[in-house]
């Protein structure tokens, strides 16, 4: 065991670890999860040197507060939730420090890294919880995380500092147009349909989660309600008979019987996982 | 049979029209023949009734599309193999199921006459999916079809044992769900902590496509 870091003193609305998932197991059933915002969990790690496959822990929007357990580097990234600690940007965390993240401000999920990394279990070689299938469980109350015992982080000789460059941090509130591809049953839309969704605003919904992301607004009618379940993949843009879309997200079943119009860019998952309840996001075809 | 590509880096093959026993036996034949020689840069299979999603590495393969044509000519040759005839397992349920009484009323049936025709079977796991290790389980005597509820419920059992329009199944954890559940099984079909610590994941999974199993009345 490596030392311990973080006691959990409140879990907020959702606490768990996760890492870039378990892709390879969908033919068991198994979806490929990880972190929701990819991007952020990735600056995160890089900000102090850790692998990219190193486990973060990830809060839903606010609430969760955590006490330090001993002296160590953190980066704390993603959804600005009024962090105790200056955020994208590699921190020295001090021995009986409490971090807290009181109130959401934009985005949704909020990324947490350690030197060297998180320790954890992995479940079909990952750490990522999936609660459902009970692969892991969520951080409760009381929960004690511990780093890996590899390396210690140190800031290059003659470095004051570390952040995020401007460029690569992201207004959640103002996602730019999602990118998607065609997807299997683009042909069982009309033209009509396909204009529409391209043309229109969706808000999301607030019945989103890690399985999927609901998007309101005026409906679509595909030319069949089902078809013959068959594979689905993270990002894909899924019809129900009621017109509005759900977009698979990373915990989403892994087959499905609503035609799918199309496919989010992986790169542009991640930006749709910071979008909030009424953010109006906007999609783009690719060729 | 025929592809068409999902995203930049996946395609989906349809290797038949419609869910059968022949079906599952090309579906077997083609992962077998993708375990033994598989493309370069192919990181995921995910087989399924009707159709495969084979998954690639943007990396070694930019463009999947390239591939398709290729790969169809070598599904078609893999062709149907006989499915390996492996020991049929068998699942106990004790028919208590929420939904039993509605389908029963709705069918006019027995519950002695349900068990029986949901007993006879013996039934092939078509694929695995919606949740880890649920298993399609194709076959179902056309008396026993069923649609879906017309709203899912919140929450089902894990161990649930449902019929979902032309199938049965298994839930295999505690999860929203659709299907008529007509009964409950002991038997855990998905245990994260089954298997020896180090040992092969899958045997988390209690069932893998191509298994066959008959359900056991049990009281």
């Amino acid at each position: 065991m490596g030392p311990k870091v973080f006691e959990i003193l409140e879990p907020g609305l959702g606490t768990t670890l996760q890492d870039r998932g378990r892709p390879g197991w969908r033919r068991f059933g198994v979806p490929p999860g990880g972190a929701m915002d990819d991007h952020a969990a990735h600056w995160a790690n890089r900000l102090l040197d850790n692998s990219p496959d190193a486990p973060v822990v990830e809060f839903l929007l606010q609430g969760a507060k955590l006490r330090v357990l001993a002296e160590t580097w953190i980066a704390v990234t993603g959804a600005d939730a009024e962090a105790s600690v200056p955020t994208w940007r590699a921190v020295r965390s001090y021995e009986d420090d409490v971090l807290q993240f009181p109130a959401n401000r934009s985005g949704v999920w909020v990324y947490l890294a350690v030197e060297s990394g998180f320790e954890s279990p992995r479940w079909l070689g990952s750490a990522s919880v999936y609660t459902r299938g009970r692969l892991g469980q969520p951080c409760a109350s009381g929960s004690v995380l511990c780093r890996a015992a590899s390396a210690r982080f140190e800031l290059p000789r003659g470095v004051a500092g570390r952040v995020v460059d401007w460029h690569e941090r992201r207004n959640y509130e103002s996602p730019p147009p999602l990118r998607v591809w065609r997807a299997p049953q683009w042909d069982l839309f009309s033209e009509t349909d396909r204009e529409l969704f391209f043309a229109q605003e969706w808000a999301i919904s607030s019945q989103s989660d890690r399985v999927g992301y609901r998007l309101a607004g005026r409906p679509l009618k595909p030319a069949a309600a089902q078809i013959l379940s068959e594979p689905v993949l993270v990002g894909s843009i899924q019809i129900p008979p009621d017109g509005q879309p759900i977009v698979t997200m990373r915990d989403g079943p892994t087959v499905g019987g609503y035609p799918k119009l199309g496919l989010v860019e992986a790169a542009d998952v991640s930006w749709l996982s910071q979008c909030r309840p009424g953010v109006k996001v906007r999609f783009q075809l690719l060729p | 049979m025929n592809w068409v590509a999902y995203g930049p880096n996946a395609l989906l093959f349809r290797f038949a029209e419609q869910v059968s026993g022949q079906a599952l036996s090309r579906q077997r034949s083609i992962v077998t023949d993708l375990e033994r020689h598989p493309p370069a840069g192919l990181v995921e299979v995910v087989p399924a009734f009707t159709a495969m999603l084979l998954v690639f590495d943007p990396k070694i393969v930019p463009k999947p599309t390239h591939a398709a044509e290729e790969l169809l000519k070598r599904f078609e040759a893999a062709g149907q193999g006989k499915l390996p005839a492996t020991a049929v397992k068998e699942i106990p349920v004790r028919y208590d199921g929420e939904d039993l009484k509605a389908i029963l009323k709705g069918k006019g049936m027995t519950v002695e006459k349900l068990c029986e025709l949901h007993c006879a079977p013996v039934y092939k796991v078509y694929m695995l999916g919606f949740s880890p290790g649920f298993p399609y389980l194709g076959d179902l005597d056309p008396r026993l079809h069923t649609p879906r509820l017309a709203s899912p419920r919140a929450k089902v059992r894990a161990g649930s044992v449902a019929i979902g329009g032309e199938h049965t199944g298994i839930y295999t954890v505690d999860s929203p769900g659709g299907w008529n559940i007509i009964g409950h099984t002991p038997l855990k079909i998905f245990d994260p902590t089954r298997g020896e610590p180090n040992g092969p994941d899958e045997a988390m999974f209690w069932l893998k496509p191509g298994d066959r199993v008959k359900f056991v009345r049990v009281d």
